[in-house]
């Protein structure tokens, strides 16, 4: 029997493996050749890139909106922050357990009064649990460390990678070069999960709940514990991703995690490509360079960054860029250049 | 048909009543469908024929009788326990999942059973794989049983109505049902197609019994064993083709609403 050549390459997990693990390897040698303050930005985008591709698991396939994702993000970091600050010699991959599996927990205290709501009141709901973290933060302050927050410190550069550095900052570049790294090691295997899962039967069961719902309970779905599902691992993965930037900021706070963050990683996998695997990374490398793309924008316009204005550059950066996505590109930057790709192929 | 007396029962409504507010949907309604017989279920506009396609499948609580399947040995089904229970429906229209494509459409059918857990598929383990392979096989088997495997990769948008209507027959098949519930199968569907149709509820019934609601009386007659005919949510009369076709109740129910 021959099959349509489409099925054939998205089947085999090794195919998978290598390509992640091509392009891990490949950012990896990037870091090295970045500045540190380059490094960091790395290091945070690659934290988001992890939160995005569980929304766009969870928007994308699914079928459901989420606003409380930085909420999601707020639980896992707080679980890390927490557990760090009492347990300093704990692994830190126990910690971003720990994290993965409250964020995830988290997802399920939200998910279950939430599968039978929809659209705008999915929405809400979702809403309202972000809004209600950081007040909850701030009241706690035995736990949380109230307004001041948490501070720890779980990242240690091993002797062997200072020894690659020599110089003036040799400490401060492989430090800044070992969290990049680290972080980039980790949304590489977060990709090649969440890769695994969108060619998965849960994954199926996803888009059939999301297409057509009445047709999908007749093959057999549980339409409420997919819904679930979907929100537990868009949950997990915002936990992880909130517990990575925790931890390369050594710190977490009530005000780390804003309402408008939601908003922000609603833009960016939506900007990346919704429901798509680049897509997500494509959103996590934008918000890496969004602080170099919002003072590019003040400069090149004459505003004052410490201004009304200046201040809120970011957001209307953002709110362009969605809306000329949306006329021009709906599938965004991953399916633009899936168009551009499929155009080549199509003239050669 | 004299033999179903003898013959196990796959599905049985035992005075079942419906009721929306005051209006009657069913009606103290009993029928049975016994193994490998194929049962047609027809009736005017707005008799119930819906109605009992949707007890039998959960998605409508009767307010009172029941609904079991003996053969398979299980009282009434939640609509998400159907299919794991050897019980298919297509739904009236074509009900295909929009954006996956043809092939995945009908991979979804078996989408039940055991294995392809989210434990193994999450780490891209080999299990989870060779089931998935295994169910694409599977669906090409039927694609390629009712002639359709140039679609496969097409998504439902993009075919014609009739070869949307076999996936969604391929999609029920790969279930594996004992029991095939048809909500109108044949409604637009061409003279050809509906010759095609015939012989494939033919093949069909050496495995499993067939419960179809139509309308197109000429291909209703030549398909079924048994009609079940409806009215205002009443049975009004029960027997083979030829019976029904010389019922007076029958004809005055007809010729009341034509
Ligand atoms: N959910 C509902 N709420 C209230 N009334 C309903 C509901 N579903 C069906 N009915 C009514 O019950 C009666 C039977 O409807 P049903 O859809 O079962 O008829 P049908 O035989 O399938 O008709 P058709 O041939 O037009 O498809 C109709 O009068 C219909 O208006
Ligand atoms: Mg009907």
């Amino acid at each position: 029997m021959t099959w349509p050549g489409s099925f054939r390459r998205q089947e085999t997990t090794h195919v998978r493996l290598l390509t992640v693990l091509g392009l891990t390897v490949l950012t990896l040698v990037v870091t090295f050749f970045l500045p540190p303050v380059a490094d960091s930005q790395l290091a945070g985008g690659a934290a988001i890139t992890i939160v995005i591709l569980g929304l766009s698991w969870l928007i994308g396939w699914s079928g459901q909106i989420s606003l409380g994702n930085s909420g999601f993000m707020a639980v896992g970091a707080y679980a890390a922050g927490i557990w760090a600050h009492h347990h300093t010699a704990s692994p830190l991959i126990f910690t971003f357990l720990l994290a993965t599996v409250v964020g995830g927990i988290s997802g399920l205290i939200v998910a279950i009064p939430s599968t039978r709501l929809r659209g705008p009141y999915l929405a809400g709901m979702t809403l309202a649990f972000a809004a209600a973290i950081t007040p909850l933060a701030q009241n706690f302050t035995s736990v949380t460390g109230g307004e001041g927050g948490l501070f720890f410190n779980t990242l240690t550069t091993p002797a062997w990678f200072l020894h690659f550095f020599s110089g003036a900052n040799a400490s401060i570049n492989a430090n800044a070069q070992w969290t990049a790294d680290l972080a980039v090691v980790i949304a590489g295997f977060m990709f090649f999960l969440m890769a695994n899962l969108f060619h998965s039967r849960s994954g199926r069961a996803m888009r059939l709940v999301r297409d057509n719902d009445v047709a999908a309970e007749l093959m057999g779905i549980n339409l409420s514990r997919t819904r679930t599902l979907a929100f537990v691992v868009a949950a997990a993965f915002a936990g992880l991703g909130g517990s990575l930037f925790a931890i390369i900021n050594a710190t977490v706070r009530p005000e780390s995690f804003p309402l408008t963050l939601s908003i922000t990683l609603l833009t960016l996998m939506v900007l990346g490509g919704i429901g798509t695997l680049s897509g997500a990374v494509i959103g996590g490398i934008i918000y890496s360079f969004s602080a170099n793309l919002v003072s590019h924008v003040n400069s090149l316009t004459g505003v004052n960054p410490t201004s009304n204005l200046g201040a809120n550059m970011q957001g209307i950066i953002f709110g362009v860029l969605l809306i000329l996505t949306m006329l021009f590109a709906p599938r965004g930057i991953a399916g633009l250049i899936q168009r551009i790709r499929s155009f080549i192929y199509s003239r050669s | 048909m004299t033999d179903t007396n003898t013959r196990r029962i796959t599905l049985e409504l035992a005075d079942v009543t419906v009721r929306f507010g005051g209006l009657l949907a069913l009606n103290d309604v009993s029928f049975r469908v016994h193994e490998n017989e194929i049962v047609g279920l027809i009736g005017p506009n707005g008799a119930g024929k819906t109605t009992a396609f949707n007890v039998v499948c959960g998605f409508q609580k009767p307010t009172s009788g029941t609904v079991s399947f003996p053969s398979i040995g299980r009282g009434a089904l939640k609509p998400s326990q159907l299919a794991k229970a050897g019980v298919a429906r297509t739904l009236q229209g074509v009900g295909l999942f929009r954006q996956l494509t043809i092939l995945e459409n009908v991979m979804a059918g078996a989408q039940s059973r055991p294995g392809g857990h989210i434990g193994a598929s999450i780490l891209g383990m080999p299990s989870g794989l060779k089931v998935e392979r295994s169910l694409r096989d599977e669906a090409m088997f039927h694609l390629e049983r009712l002639g359709i495997t140039k679609f496969a990769a097409a998504l439902p948008g993009g075919v014609p109505y009739g070869i949307a209507k076999k996936v969604s027959i391929a999609r029920a098949l790969m279930a594996k049902p004992q029991l095939l519930m048809l909500d109108e199968p044949a409604s637009g569907l061409d003279e050809k197609e509906l010759a095609e149709f015939v012989g494939l509820i033919g093949e069909l019934r050496q495995t499993m019994s067939v419960l179809l609601v139509e309308h197109n009386m000429d291909f209703v007659m030549q398909l079924v064993d048994n009609l079940v005919v409806l009215n205002f949510g009443q049975v009004i009369a029960i027997g083979t083709p030829s019976d029904i076709s010389t019922n007076p109740d029958v004809l005055a129910a007809y010729l009341g609403i034509d």
